[in-house]
């Protein structure tokens, strides 16, 4: 698809034009850079920048900017330059623009002016029309640059008279106070200002036309990508920073430095210390220990995941084949459908009212490990079944015809062709959603919960629950029936408790992040591990 | 089939059924009619004593486990597809029973909130026509005006931040982006939306709430509109899977056609792909909608926690209380009708999200009718 553009329409000599719209998009970064480091508090308003005060050094770029941008578009217009300018510069232009200028013009007025509201909402309407029309009417040359370039030198203007100055407060004067203050206002005008005419200069880099607009909507989309893949990475890294220190606290390899297990065997026990010690992940909350962990959380998520995998992906890929297969077409797997995609979208703590109503005065009437297990087990059914679905729909027809042709039944079809060859797509699409659910915190809030600092001795020990009792349900598992923690529910207590809670955990704060920290990691090696499956499933059947 | 099914009529559709079923005694041997009879009777019993809080449950679900164990072993595909009809009825019925309980524990504080219009008493209708939350002393008021208020804030806030972004996204993905960018971002993408919600509401809390409130001169912290750009971020990754579907459902020959007669490829985009695949790019932007309604533990920890209206009504710097917030920040202390009245604001949150789902799917179904594809 890009193929088909690449090659270069031949224009005559522009390459002083091409080089100056290129130094302006250049100026553009630098302005967006300063804008989100002075956002951030990397550099202060107050201060110095390469020997001027930063705020007389960021009006004076953009006065240039938007003079370089305003005085392209002339050069267009007056044929300096040549370009492919079209009539006007488009309508989603046009309303930027128009409101852009509407609410500069009313700002100045009621704020420069003093103007009460008969007073500004003229003048917005005027400078909004005239930001209009300047847009639409003159050439796209004039009408993408100008009202861009304007808005830059005006901003510039305001920062080097000092009419906002870098201490500026604008009170809103509203019941619940607020106010803007200069060192939230620069930053973002001056991003705003990079952005708007990063774009004009991008489309005066293009010639404007056709290859202009294409050049400037790709410096937005790119930005955009861009911008996206940073927060994911600030926010995993700015966790995983803060969180090392406290997850590593203490750590020991050696050997016997680790906690003390017992393996048994047919009546032989065999004991032994494992050579790691890292009492984050393998210590509770103790008086007696020397750092503190979150063990009975991990384990609390651990056979939460497992109790809500055991009931959701039976039923789930149960019903995905029954949809696929055996239904006719009609309303009723319209229904299901719709049934299903409206429990994909239901909120995860209406899940949480559902599991307190209906399954909490069901299993001793407490909150539990076994409620919390189904109420995650519900969310993750809609999403087994509509990926089991997709799984299934995309095994090509052919391998069950040349089944049926075998003359072997429709079960054995399913059985022995079908649900081999959508496996892979089963099991990507359900560990995904374990990922999804293993960090669900509403949900369990009302049917599972859990302590703010968990002793280690809380911890679920499922398997060695059960037991046989003489009264019904005859079996019992109190072990099930007993709330536990889990890591999200964890974290939120640990955020509602506040700094005054701190256990006997010596640093709360670390504490904390290192939980979260955990959390990060569970979720996303769910998440790594289904995407790294898709990716080798996907390749193995490009090649076959 | 479909359009066999909507032109006959309800008598013809029972009659083929019933023949149906005849026909499947007919064919069936006893035994194994026997088994599947016993099957269902067991289920339908243990479900209803699961229902009415019995202790003999279990009775009933072991006859069924030991029925359907006997079936696998003697008649497979009859008992498969039996338990497989049933796996696909349990969505429904969860569905059902979700719908049932939420409403029957709202009912209480509704009956105690009516009000008289014109004579009559409508249940419920105070909740919605004077703006206070008071659970504690007299009068006693369960208003939900607050929450609505605080959740259409966050929602429109979420969707000025993740529509456009998650739109240009989800173009740059589809259409531009090459290969191996691609490869990096998608994934990129989708791991942004398993960063738990509590993940976002904790680093929310500790780091942009304080410094909001020193920005803006604010009084405590917590405001709409960092609640608002958080959720927002959260409710992207729907928008981009869902919109990136939509834009790969446009034929590639509409897209080559545009190419052909000498386009650039952002000129196709906007005026073949994008007009194109309209209808399922908003029906991404409703879903998104949706998870932002629906969004809990971010709101419930950088909100303030206090159920009024702020001052005025668009005073996005502060952040009270949401519908999602106010169920997780009450179960605790929270009984009898202050709970039921939680339950309402599950209802509210439940119906809305409901309508929307089914409203983006309507818009979904409709576009894959337009391209001639399965529907």
């Amino acid at each position: 698809m890009s193929g088909a553009t690449r090659t270069r329409l031949i224009r005559s000599n522009t390459t002083t034009a091409v080089a100056v719209a290129a130094i302006s998009i250049g100026i553009a970064a630098v302005l967006f850079g300063l804008g989100f480091a002075a956002m951030f508090e990397l550099i202060a308003l107050t201060g110095t920048l390469v020997g001027f005060p930063t705020l007389t050094l960021l009006g004076a770029l953009l006065v240039v900017q938007g003079g370089a941008v305003v005085t392209f578009g002339l050069g267009s217009r007056f044929s300096v330059v040549e370009t492919n300018p079209r009539p006007d510069a488009g309508a989603v232009a046009a309303v930027v623009f128009a409101l852009v200028w509407f609410v500069g013009g009313g700002i100045v007025a009621s704020q420069l002016f003093g103007l009460g509201l008969v007073g500004w909402l003229p003048a917005a309407l005027l400078t909004g029309g005239v930001g209009f029309a300047v847009t639409v009417l003159p050439g796209e040359d004039i009408g993408s640059t100008a009202p861009a370039g304007a808005v830059a030198v005006l901003t510039g203007l305001v920062f080097l008279s000092d009419l906002v100055g870098a201490q500026s407060v604008w009170g809103l004067g509203w019941e619940q106070q607020a106010s803007l203050t200069a060192e939230f206002m620069i930053p973002v005008l001056t991003v705003f200002c990079a952005l708007l005419t990063g774009w004009a200069a991008a489309k005066a880099y293009g010639g404007f036309g056709a290859r202009g607009r294409r050049a400037g909507a790709y410096l937005l989309i790119y930005l955009n990508a861009g911008a996206i893949v940073t927060v994911l990475f600030s926010l995993v890294a700015f966790t995983l920073f803060k969180g090392l220190p406290g997850l590593f606290r203490g750590v020991a390899v050696g050997a016997g430095v680790g906690p003390q297990s017992t393996i048994s065997l047919f009546g032989f026990g065999f004991s032994f210390s494992l050579p790691v010690a890292w009492p984050f992940v393998m210590n509770g909350v103790g008086l007696l220990n020397e750092f503190n962990g979150v063990l009975p959380a991990i384990v609390g998520t651990f056979w939460l995941v497992v109790g809500a995998v055991l009931f959701a992906v039976p039923l789930g890929v149960g019903a995905a084949i029954f949809l696929t297969e055996y239904a006719e077409r009609g309303r009723f797997t319209q229904v299901v459908e719709v049934a299903t995609n409206g429990l994909w979208s239901t909120p995860s703590i209406v899940f949480g009212l559902f599991g307190f109503a209906f399954l909490i005065p069901r299993f001793g009437n407490g909150k539990s490990l076994l409620s919390g297990m189904l109420t995650l087990g519900f969310m993750l059914l809609p999403l087994v079944v509509i990926t089991s679905r997709e799984a299934m729909l995309a095994v090509p027809d052919e391998y069950r015809d040349a089944s049926a042709a075998l003359g072997v039944t429709k079960w054995q079809t399913i059985r022995s062709v079908v649900l081999p060859a959508a496996l892979p797509g089963v099991v990507t699409g359900v560990i995904l959603g374990v990922g999804r659910i293993a960090g669900e915190t509403a949900p369990i809030l009302l049917t599972m919960a859990g302590g703010v600092f968990v002793p280690g001795s809380q911890t679920a020990n499922v398997l060695g629950g059960f037991q046989f009792t003489a009264s019904p349900p005859f079996v019992a598992n109190p072990q099930l029936l007993e709330a536990t923690s889990a890591l999200p529910y964890q974290l939120y207590a640990l955020i509602t408790a506040g700094v005054g809670a701190s256990g006997n955990v010596g640093n709360p704060d670390e504490f904390r992040w290192a939980t979260a920290l955990v959390l990060l990691a569970v979720v996303l090696s769910f998440y790594a591990v289904g995407i790294v499956t898709r990716y080798y499933f996907r390749r193995r059947l490009n090649y076959e | 089939m479909a359009q066999a099914a909507e032109t006959e009529t309800g008598a013809e559709t029972l009659a083929r059924h019933v023949r149906r079923f005849r026909e499947f005694l007919a064919t069936t041997d006893r035994e194994a009619l026997a088994v599947v009879g016993v099957m269902s009777l067991a289920l339908l019993s243990a479900f209803v004593g699961f229902l009415l809080v019995s202790a003999y449950t279990i009775v009933p679900f072991a006859v069924f486990l030991g029925a359907a164990g006997y079936g696998w072993i003697r008649y497979q595909g009859l008992t498969a597809r039996l338990l497989m009809l049933t796996m696909t009825v349990s969505t429904i019925v969860i569905l059902l029973l979700i719908i049932t309980f939420i409403f029957y524990e709202s009912v209480p504080v509704l009956v105690y909130e009516s009000t008289t219009v014109l004579g009559v008493s409508v249940p419920g209708l105070r909740m919605f026509t004077q703006p206070n939350w008071d659970a504690v002393s007299s009068p006693i008021r369960y208003s939900m005006v607050p929450m609505i208020h605080g959740t259409v804030m966050v929602t429109v806030i979420a969707t000025v931040v993740a529509a456009p972004l998650g739109i240009a996204a989800a173009l740059f993905l589809s259409e531009i982006a090459p290969a191996p960018v691609r490869e990096f971002v998608k994934p990129g993408v989708e791991i942004l939306a398993g960063i738990p919600s509590i993940v976002y509401g904790f680093i929310g809390f500790t780091v942009l709430s304080p410094w909001a409130s020193d920005q803006f001169r604010i009084l405590g912290q917590g405001t709409y509109l960092f609640v608002g750009v958080v959720v927002g971020l959260m409710a992207l990754p729907t928008i981009v899977s869902v919109a990136e579907d939509a834009l790969n459902t446009v034929p590639e020959s509409m897209k080559s056609g545009s190419l052909a007669v000498g386009t650039t490829d952002w000129q196709t985009m906007t005026s073949i792909t994008l007009p194109a695949a309209f209808s399922g790019v908003s029906a991404a932007v409703l879903l998104g909608v949706g998870r932002a309604i629906g969004e809990t533990m971010a709101a419930t920890v950088m909100l303030r926690g206090v159920p009024r209206i702020t001052d005025p009504l668009y005073n996005v710097f502060y952040g009270q209380e949401t519908l999602t917030s106010l169920i997780a920040r009450n179960y605790g202390e929270a009984d009898g009708l202050q709970m039921d009245a939680l339950f309402v604001a599950g209802v509210i949150l439940f119906v809305t999200v409901l309508v929307i789902s089914i409203g983006s799917q309507y818009i979904e179904w409709r576009m894959r009718k337009k391209f001639g594809g399965d529907v």
